[in-house]
């Protein structure tokens, strides 16, 4: 037997074993230990496994059998603790080791007991694989037995089972991950909020916050932790009363502050904020969320721009303008409406629309034929004024709806008519009295007009028989006693004769010149180039000895009373028929030509005796005469007639001339210059 | 042509004798009965009054008729002639100074026969005078009343 066996022999009394020389000498000491060995090796939860120093099983004790399996004579003097331990294991251990003391560890039983062999207390943990191939955790503690002179003489390896705390530790090892997991979860909810958020404890400082937050203030995690949280805020003490304010309330909502970054850019944000607590309830801070609400209060301020925008208007209206709900309720008014009803807007928002008016029933109507129709036009109505004084107005109202379509309301406008009522009232009289005077006056001009009437039938008749009655008794005196008269008595009945013709001539000019002036007209298309061609055939056919080249216009038109126009070409066309007469070869042509000042007027040129400018305007006065009686026979009445004749139509007359010349008379027919094609359009 | 009376109804001697000078001028010889007013004129015609005694079936070949006439004008004579079945076809001529619209329309639309202006110069009357006797003594044919 080697020695290391048998001095490890010797501690193991219960074994039997024979002990040697040393070993009486050691007796003693050890005796001395003996209880408290025998306890540890005959506990069954320990397993305790000697080996010598070449690590070959000595001892094997009974916690060991139960723990792997094994019958202590299986293993002793047989294997070594190493063989009984996960190879993987043993050889890792045996790799770890090497590295960490430098020096090259055989992966075997010198890998379970190196550090005890270099005194170093060494417990580790390690598989053991029992007798039918199973495993389970154990911890061992190893010392190596050394003798009196401290040489190694062996190995005692303990050994727990270490199954349940191993799984107690996979336990918590699963805990711990699902910890970090919710924690991990918990940080990203935080991080991928899109609010800042921060918290802070009790005193204000900063102990967290999130990326939006290092974002808003433009500072880092590491730079805000740890900061108090009011320094980030344009209103530090409004931001500190935040956080006092969440203390005593344990919460606040929609808490505005200005958020000032870094580099000076602020950020207006909403702050929802709440006490937080450890789970013992103890107070441990503030959370707080921060929105980004720049926008909306610029939208909001935008709205109430608009808003006031849309007040002023209706404040600048000097209509009463009213907002009626579907119930006939006022919901609105504006000063206007104040001023009209002497009513305080408070107390007309509220009231019944329909009680301001003279017919509240016909008010109530109104609206209702708004809600039903969508609107009304210029609705009479009677305000009735706190005083009593009564506003007639016309309502003009429309509904008006939200963005979905729903009816809101109704918007009403009134206008004040009274003054136009009042205004229409005196046009009516106004119209009334003058109707009166029309009626006066047409009255008058009727009678004056018969007057005329009789007087021109009087001319007509009585006027003409004395001189009918000159001529033909002058004329029965030179038939029946010509002989017995002288020659120059013949000739001065001859000049009496001649002046009653003129005389007769004179009366028919001027019975024709009130004719002009009478005659009812009867507007029609005239054709004037027919009017013209017929009216200078008739010329021709009284003078055939003429030679008169004339030029008519085709297709000229006028809308007009075909009889006067005819007046106006016969005076014309007579006229240069008349002042042509010294001609041998004459011309005359009626046409139409473009105005500057007039428009499109007709013409009619003659190259005859012509007249002196400057006397122009006397042409068409009755009874002037520009030629001598001698010269060109006339009773300076014709052109009066046709200025008439051409007054009637709402034209103008007018003539250019030289003396010996010829003339040009011009003459238009108001507003029937479009019934007159022009040149082009005869084309 | 001396049984065919002429009915001259003619308020101006100066216009009768004018008128009666240019017939025998002309050679007319027919009998001129001469009427100074509308009244007489209608009291010849119907053979009343004044000439009560008158056979009245004997009308006029035809009648030259004034229009400004004292009592009774001559378009009122025109009319009641128009009226009366007796008178209601006789050839009517007016012969009158007016050359005004509206008497010329209205001896139209009440029957006349036709309507002539008394012109201003003799010598032109004598001619108006001359046509109208040879047209209506001699081409008109008249109606059938008279016999």
């Amino acid at each position: 037997m080697p020695k290391e066996i048998r001095d490890s022999a010797i501690l193991n009394p219960a074994a039997g074993m024979v002990t040697g020389i040393t070993e009486v000498r050691r007796q003693e000491s050890l005796l001395k230990a003996e209880g408290l060995q025998n306890a540890i090796f005959n506990s069954a939860n320990f397993s305790s496994i000697a080996t010598d120093a070449k690590g070959v099983i000595q001892i094997f004790n009974v916690g060991a059998e139960r723990m792997l399996g094994y019958a202590a004579a299986d293993v002793m003097n047989k294997i070594t603790p190493a063989d009984i331990s996960d190879p993987e294991e043993v050889i890792a251990r045996a790799r770890a080791l090497s590295a960490e003391l430098g020096t090259p560890i055989t992966p075997g039983f010198e890998a379970l007991v190196f550090k005890a062999s270099r005194g170093i207390e060494d417990i580790y943990e390690l598989t053991y694989i029992r007798k039918d191939g199973s495993r389970f955790p154990a911890v061992v503690s190893v010392t190596a037995l050394r003798d009196d002179q401290g040489a190694i003489i062996g190995y005692l390896l303990i050994g727990t089972d270490n199954t349940e705390r191993k799984q107690v530790e996979t336990e918590q090892k699963m805990l711990d991950q699902r910890l970090r997991d919710q924690q991990f979860y918990t940080r990203s909810l935080i991080e991928s909020n899109v609010n800042a958020m921060a918290a802070t404890d009790p005193h204000g400082i900063i102990t967290d916050v999130n990326k939006q937050t290092e974002a808003l203030t433009g500072c880092t995690r590491d730079e805000l932790i740890g900061a108090p949280f009011k320094n980030y805020f344009t209103d530090p003490e409004r931001a500190e009363a935040a956080i006092n304010l969440v203390l005593s309330e344990k919460k606040i909502t929609d808490y505005e502050l200005t958020v000032r970054a870094r580099d000076g850019r602020e950020t207006v944000v909403s702050y929802n904020a709440t006490t937080f607590y450890d789970r013992d309830r103890r107070l441990q801070g503030v959370f707080a969320t921060a929105r980004d609400v720049t926008e909306r209060k610029m939208a909001a301020e935008q709205q109430r721009a608009s808003s006031a925008y849309a007040r002023s208007l209706l404040e600048a209206s000097l209509d009463p303008l009213v907002t009626i709900s579907a119930q006939g309720k006022i919901t609105d008014v504006n000063e206007a409406s104040i001023q009209a009803t002497g009513v305080p807007r408070e107390q007309l928002i509220g009231m019944d629309f329909s009680d301001y008016f003279t017919e509240p029933d016909k008010a109530r109507a109104s609206y209702q034929e708004v809600f039903s129709e969508g609107f009304v036009r210029d609705y009479p109505l009677a305000i009735r004024h706190a005083t009593g004084r009564i506003m007639d107005v016309l309502y003009n109202a429309a509904v008006y709806k939200d963005d979905k379509g729903h009816v809101l309301g109704v918007l009403a406008a009134a206008r004040d008519v009274t003054d136009r009522k009042k205004m229409e009232e005196e046009i009516r009289a106004l119209n009334a009295g003058l109707e009166e005077r029309v009626r006066r006056r047409t009255a008058e001009l009727e009678a004056a007009n018969r007057e005329l009437e009789a007087f021109s039938y009087s001319v007509s008749h009585d006027l003409r028989s004395p001189l009918r009655s000159i001529d033909g008794f002058s004329q029965a005196f030179l038939e029946d006693f010509g002989s017995s008269v002288p020659e120059e008595g013949r000739e001065d009945l001859e000049r009496v004769r001649r002046a009653t013709q003129r005389m007769g001539q004179l009366i028919d000019d001027m019975l024709l010149l009130s004719r002009v002036t009478r005659r009812e007209m009867h507007v029609q298309e005239t054709d004037m180039s027919a009017l013209a061609a017929e009216v200078a055939e008739e010329l021709a056919r009284e003078s055939p000895q003429r030679d008169v080249q004339l030029n008519i216009e085709p297709s000229m038109t006028a809308t007009g009373d075909p009889q006067l126009l005819r007046i106006v070409l016969v005076n014309l066309l007579g006229n240069a028929w008349k002042f042509t007469s010294r001609r041998q070869h004459a011309h005359v042509s009626i046409g139409t030509v473009q105005d500057p000042e007039h428009g499109l007027a007709f013409f009619v040129r003659d190259d005859g005796a012509g007249f002196d400018t400057k006397y122009k305007d006397k042409l068409f006065v009755p009874f002037q005469r520009l030629h001598a009686q001698e010269e060109f026979p006339g009773t300076g009445i014709g052109l009066a007639t046709l200025q008439r004749a051409v007054h009637r139509h709402g034209g103008e007359v007018w003539a250019e001339g030289e003396i010996n010349q010829g003339a040009t008379f011009y003459f238009t027919i108001a507003d029937l210059h479009a019934s007159i094609p022009t040149r082009e359009e005869q084309r | 042509m001396s049984n065919k009376i002429i009915l001259l109804v003619e308020d101006n001697p100066d216009d009768v004798e004018l008128t009666l000078r240019a017939l025998r001028k002309n050679n007319i010889a027919n009998d001129v009965v001469v009427a100074r007013d509308g009244e007489e004129a209608l009291e010849y015609l119907t053979a009343t009054g004044k000439y009560a005694g008158r056979v009245a079936a004997d009308l006029p070949q035809v009648v030259l008729l004034d229009l400004k006439l004292p009592k009774v004008g001559g378009l009122d004579v025109l009319r009641a002639m128009r009226a009366d079945p007796r008178t209601r076809l006789l050839p009517v001529v007016i012969l009158t100074s007016s050359t005004e619209e509206p008497d010329i329309i209205t001896s139209y639309q009440l029957g006349a026969n036709s309507y002539i202006r008394k012109p201003m110069d003799f010598n032109q009357f004598l001619e108006a005078v001359r046509q109208l006797g040879m047209y209506w003594l001699v081409l008109n044919q008249a109606p059938p009343i008279n016999r």
